[in-house]
C-alpha cells in the first residue's frame, strides 16, 4: 500500500485531532504511557522506541463498563472515533487475539465492536526492545506486520508513514498536500533501523533458543514441579494478568439503580483464589500452583488450539510487572531446560502441595 | 445491530413449587418465548442482586414458560429461595449445546442421577418420554438422601411409574421407615443392572462425587467413554465463551457443554471438582 514521506507528525496528527481524539505515548519515569494529543499545547510527539507500559486493550476493553440496563434496555453510549499512536507489533497482535473472542465468535460484545470500529490505529516500528521482550519467540517481529491503518517508521530526517488498510489510506490521499515522496535512502535507512532492531531483540533471546514450539513445551512440561516453584514466587497481585494485553477474564455483577437495574462488565483474574470456586466452596484450583500453570495452558496451549493463533505476544509486561519472582520466559525456559524424564503425576492427580488458603 | 448477549429477557414467576426442604422449582414467563433445547442452560437474573446458570427442567416443546428447578447452596440462590409469585426476574440464554437426543434413537438410554442434578434429567425425559417408541428403552437410576429430598415426588412415584419402556429404579441413602425400595448410593444398584453395552449411552447429572462413582461404574459395566453424557458444573459469569470462568482444559463448558462425553474430558485433572 501507500508509502509516505513526513518530516515533522505535528500537521498530521492536528488534522487528525481534528477529526478524533487521538492518543499519544507521554515519556514519565522512565517509561511511556498514554496522553490524550491537544493540538493547541504544542505537546512534543514522542517517538516510543518500545512499546508503552499500558496495554491497548484499556481502548477497546475497559476496566468497568455497564453491559446491559433492565427491565428497559437503553442503546450502549456513543463511541467517538478515536485513534492511537505509538502501538507495536506485539499490540496490534494482541488486538488481534480480543477481536477472535470479542468479535468474530457466535456471540459478539457489542461494545467492543463499536470502540473498535471507531478505532483508528497507528502503530510505529520497534527499534529498542526490552530486556524482557521476547516478540520473536511468538510469531512476532520488531516491525508491525498487519492490522494496523498507519505506520510510523522513524529515520533520521523524518517519518515514513505507511497506509496498512483503507482507512489509512484514505487518511493519506485526502491529505497528500502535507507528504513527500519516499526518497530511496530513507527506505534504505528504515530498513537498517528494523534489522538493528531485530540483532538487539536476537542478542536478548540468546539464551531462549528452541527447537520445539512453545505449546508443546508447555504442554510437555505440564506435570513439572516447576510450578510449585513458580507459585512460591507469586504473590497473587493479579498485576500480570491485569497488565497483559490479551487476557480477557471478566465477570458480571448487578447493581441496583434508582429505577433500574444494570448488569456491569469487570476485569477478573484466573490468579485469584475463588475465580472458579463453585457453590458449596468446591475448587478445582484451589492450589496457587494449579492456578499458575492454568494461566500458562491457556495462553500457549488452550488459545492456540482453539483459535489458530497465539495469544501471548511476548511484549514481556508481565515480566516488569511482577512483584513477586515469576518470569513466563524464564518459565519457558526451564520448562524447555528440564530433562525429560517420566514425570510425577501430582499435578494430574490434582495433589500439588502448596496451600495457599 | 449487534444482539446484545449480556441483556436479559424480561421475565417474571407464576409460580413457585416446593420440592424439597433445599429445592424449589420456579415456573418462569418471559416476555417474549425462549426456545431451548433439552440439557441447554440459562442465566437467571435476580435484579439487583445478581444471576447464576440453571438448566431448565421444563419440555422444550413448552416455549412460553419454562420451570427452573433450584437447590439452596448460596447467596443468589438463597435469595431466589425467598422470591414469591410476580417476581419479575431476567433470563439470558439458552446457551450451550445440551443433549444429543437424536443420536439416541433405537438404542437403550440409561440414565443416572442424584439431587438437584435431576432437573436437566427431567427435561431429558419429558423429551424422551414424548417419542418413548424412537428407544429400545429407556432406564432410571435416581438416588436421593433420603426419601423426602426426592423431588419432582408426584411424577416420580406416579405418572412415570406407569409408562412403558420407562424403567425406574430409586435409592436413597438413609431410609426413614417407611422406604421399602433400596437403601444405599446411587451405584449401588448400578452393578445388578442388565444393559446390552454396544446399544446403549448413559447419562449422568448429579452432585460430583455422584458423578465420578457413577461414571466409574459404567466403564466398569462396559460403557465406552464416548457413550456416556455428563453435565458438568464449573463456575460461571458469562455463559458464552468470553469471560473465562469455566474453562476446563481447553473447553469452555459454557459453550462446548455443559453436556461432555467422559471421553472428551477424562484426560483432564480437575474435572470432578
Ligand atoms: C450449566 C449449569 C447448570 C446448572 N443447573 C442448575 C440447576 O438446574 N439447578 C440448580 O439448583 N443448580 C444448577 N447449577 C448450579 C448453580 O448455578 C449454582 O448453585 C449457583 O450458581 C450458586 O449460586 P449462588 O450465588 O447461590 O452461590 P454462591 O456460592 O454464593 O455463588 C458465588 C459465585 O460463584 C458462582 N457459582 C457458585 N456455584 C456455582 C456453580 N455450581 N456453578 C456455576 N457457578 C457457580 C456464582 O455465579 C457466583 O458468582 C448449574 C450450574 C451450571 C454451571
Ligand atoms: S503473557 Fe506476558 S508477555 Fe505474554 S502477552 Fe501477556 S503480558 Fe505480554
Ligand atoms: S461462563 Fe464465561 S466463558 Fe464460560
Amino acid at each position: 500500500m501507500e508509502t509516505v514521506f513526513l518530516s515533522r507528525l505535528k500537521p498530521l496528527f492536528d488534522v487528525i485531532a481534528g477529526q478524533r481524539e487521538l492518543y499519544i505515548p507521554h515519556h514519565e519515569e522512565g517509561h511511556f504511557s498514554f496522553a490524550r494529543y491537544n493540538p493547541q499545547l504544542h505537546q512534543e510527539i514522542a517517538f516510543n522506541e518500545l512499546r508503552l507500559c499500558q496495554p491497548v486493550k484499556q481502548f477497546l476493553f475497559p476496566l468497568r463498563e455497564i453491559a446491559a440496563v433492565f427491565p428497559d434496555p437503553v442503546e450502549s453510549p456513543v463511541v467517538k472515533p478515536f485513534a492511537v499512536y505509538g502501538l507495536k507489533d506485539c499490540d496490534l497482535r494482541s488486538i488481534q487475539v480480543l477481536d477472535k473472542v470479542f468479535a468474530e465468535e457466535e456471540f459478539c460484545d457489542p461494545s467492543y465492536l463499536k470502540r473498535r470500529e471507531q478505532m483508528l490505529i497507528i502503530s510505529s516500528d520497534c527499534y529498542n526492545p526490552a530486556e524482557s521482550c521476547f516478540c520473536t519467540m511468538m510469531d512476532g517481529d520488531v516491525f508491525p506486520q498487519q492490522g494496523y491503518d498507519l505506520n510510523i517508521s522513524k529515520i533520521k530526517d523524518g517519518y515514513i508513514i505507511q497506509a496498512g488498510s483503507d482507512k489509512g489510506l484514505m487518511l493519506l490521499k485526502e491529505n497528500e498536500s502535507l507528504f513527500a515522496d519516499v526518497p530511496h535512502a530513507a527506505i534504505l535507512e528504515r530498513d537498517d533501523n528494523r534489522a538493528q532492531a531485530r540483532r538487539q531483540s536476537e542478542e536478548i533471546l540468546t539464551d531462549y533458543q528452541f527447537d520445539v514450539p512453545v505449546n508443546q513445551i508447555v504442554n510437555n512440561g505440564c506435570e513439572s514441579e516447576l510450578f510449585d516453584n513458580e507459585a512460591k514466587g507469586c504473590v497473587e497481585c493479579q498485576a500480570c494478568t491485569r497488565i497483559c494485553p490479551t487476557c480477557h477474564c471478566f465477570y458480571l455483577y448487578d447493581e441496583k439503580q434508582d429505577d433500574y437495574y444494570q448488569k456491569m462488565k469487570i476485569w477478573d483474574s484466573c490468579v485469584r483464589l475463588d475465580y472458579a470456586t463453585v457453590a458449596g466452596g468446591e475448587n478445582p484450583r484451589k492450589l496457587l500452583t494449579n492456578r499458575t500453570l492454568h494461566r500458562l495452558m491457556h495462553k500457549f496451549v488452550f488459545f492456540l488450539d482453539r483459535y489458530g493463533i497465539q495469544m501471548c505476544v511476548g511484549c514481556g509486561r508481565c515480566i516488569d510487572a511482577c512483584a513477586g519472582e515469576s518470569n513466563i520466559r524464564d518459565v519457558l525456559k526451564k520448562l524447555y531446560d528440564e530433562p525429560k524424564t517420566e514425570n510425577n503425576q501430582k499435578l494430574k492427580n490434582g495433589k500439588k502441595s502448596i496451600p495457599t488458603d | 445491530m449487534v444482539k446484545n448477549p449480556y441483556q436479559p429477557i424480561n421475565a417474571h414467576i407464576v409460580d413457585v413449587i416446593d420440592e424439597s426442604s433445599t429445592i424449589k422449582s420456579f415456573v418462569v414467563k418471559p416476555d417474549e418465548p425462549i426456545p431451548f433445547k433439552t440439557g441447554q442452560f440459562v442465566e437467571l437474573t435476580l435484579p439487583g442482586e445478581g444471576e447464576a446458570p440453571f438448566t431448565p427442567s421444563s419440555s422444550p416443546n413448552q416455549s412460553d414458560q419454562m420451570e427452573i428447578t433450584i437447590m439452596k447452596a448460596g447467596r443468589v440462590t438463597s435469595l431466589l429461595h425467598d422470591c414469591k409469585k410476580g417476581q419479575p426476574v431476567g433470563i439470558r440464554g439458552p446457551y450451550g449445546n445440551g443433549y444429543p437426543v437424536d443420536t439416541f434413537t433405537g438404542k437403550e438410554v440409561y440414565i443416572v442421577g442424584g439431587g438437584v442434578g435431576l432437573a436437566p434429567i427431567r427435561s431429558l425425559l419429558l423429551t424422551l418420554i414424548d417419542r418413548i417408541k424412537d428407544f429400545k428403552r429407556v432406564v432410571c437410576r435416581f438416588g436421593a438422601r433420603t426419601p423426602e429430598d426426592f423431588i419432582y415426588k408426584d411424577t416420580l412415584f406416579g405418572q412415570w411409574q406407569k409408562i412403558g419402556g420407562l424403567e425406574i429404579k430409586l435409592t436413597v441413602d438413609k431410609s426413614n421407615g417407611q422406604w421399602d425400595g433400596n437403601v444405599g448410593v446411587v451405584t449401588t444398584i448400578l452393578k445388578s443392572d442388565d444393559v446390552d453395552i454396544q446399544n446403549a449411552v448413559a447419562v449422568v447429572c448429579g452432585p460430583p462425587i455422584m458423578m465420578k462413582f457413577a461414571s466409574m461404574d459404567l466403564v466398569e459395566k462396559g460403557f465406552k467413554s464416548e457413550d456416556i453424557y455428563l453435565s458438568m458444573e464449573k463456575n460461571m459469569s458469562c455463559g458464552i465463551g468470553k469471560c473465562g470462568h469455566c474453562m476446563l482444559g481447553k473447553y469452555y463448558v459454557c459453550k462446548d457443554g455443559p453436556v461432555f462425553t467422559l471421553n472428551q474430558i477424562k484426560e483432564y485433572p480437575d474435572i470432578w471438582d
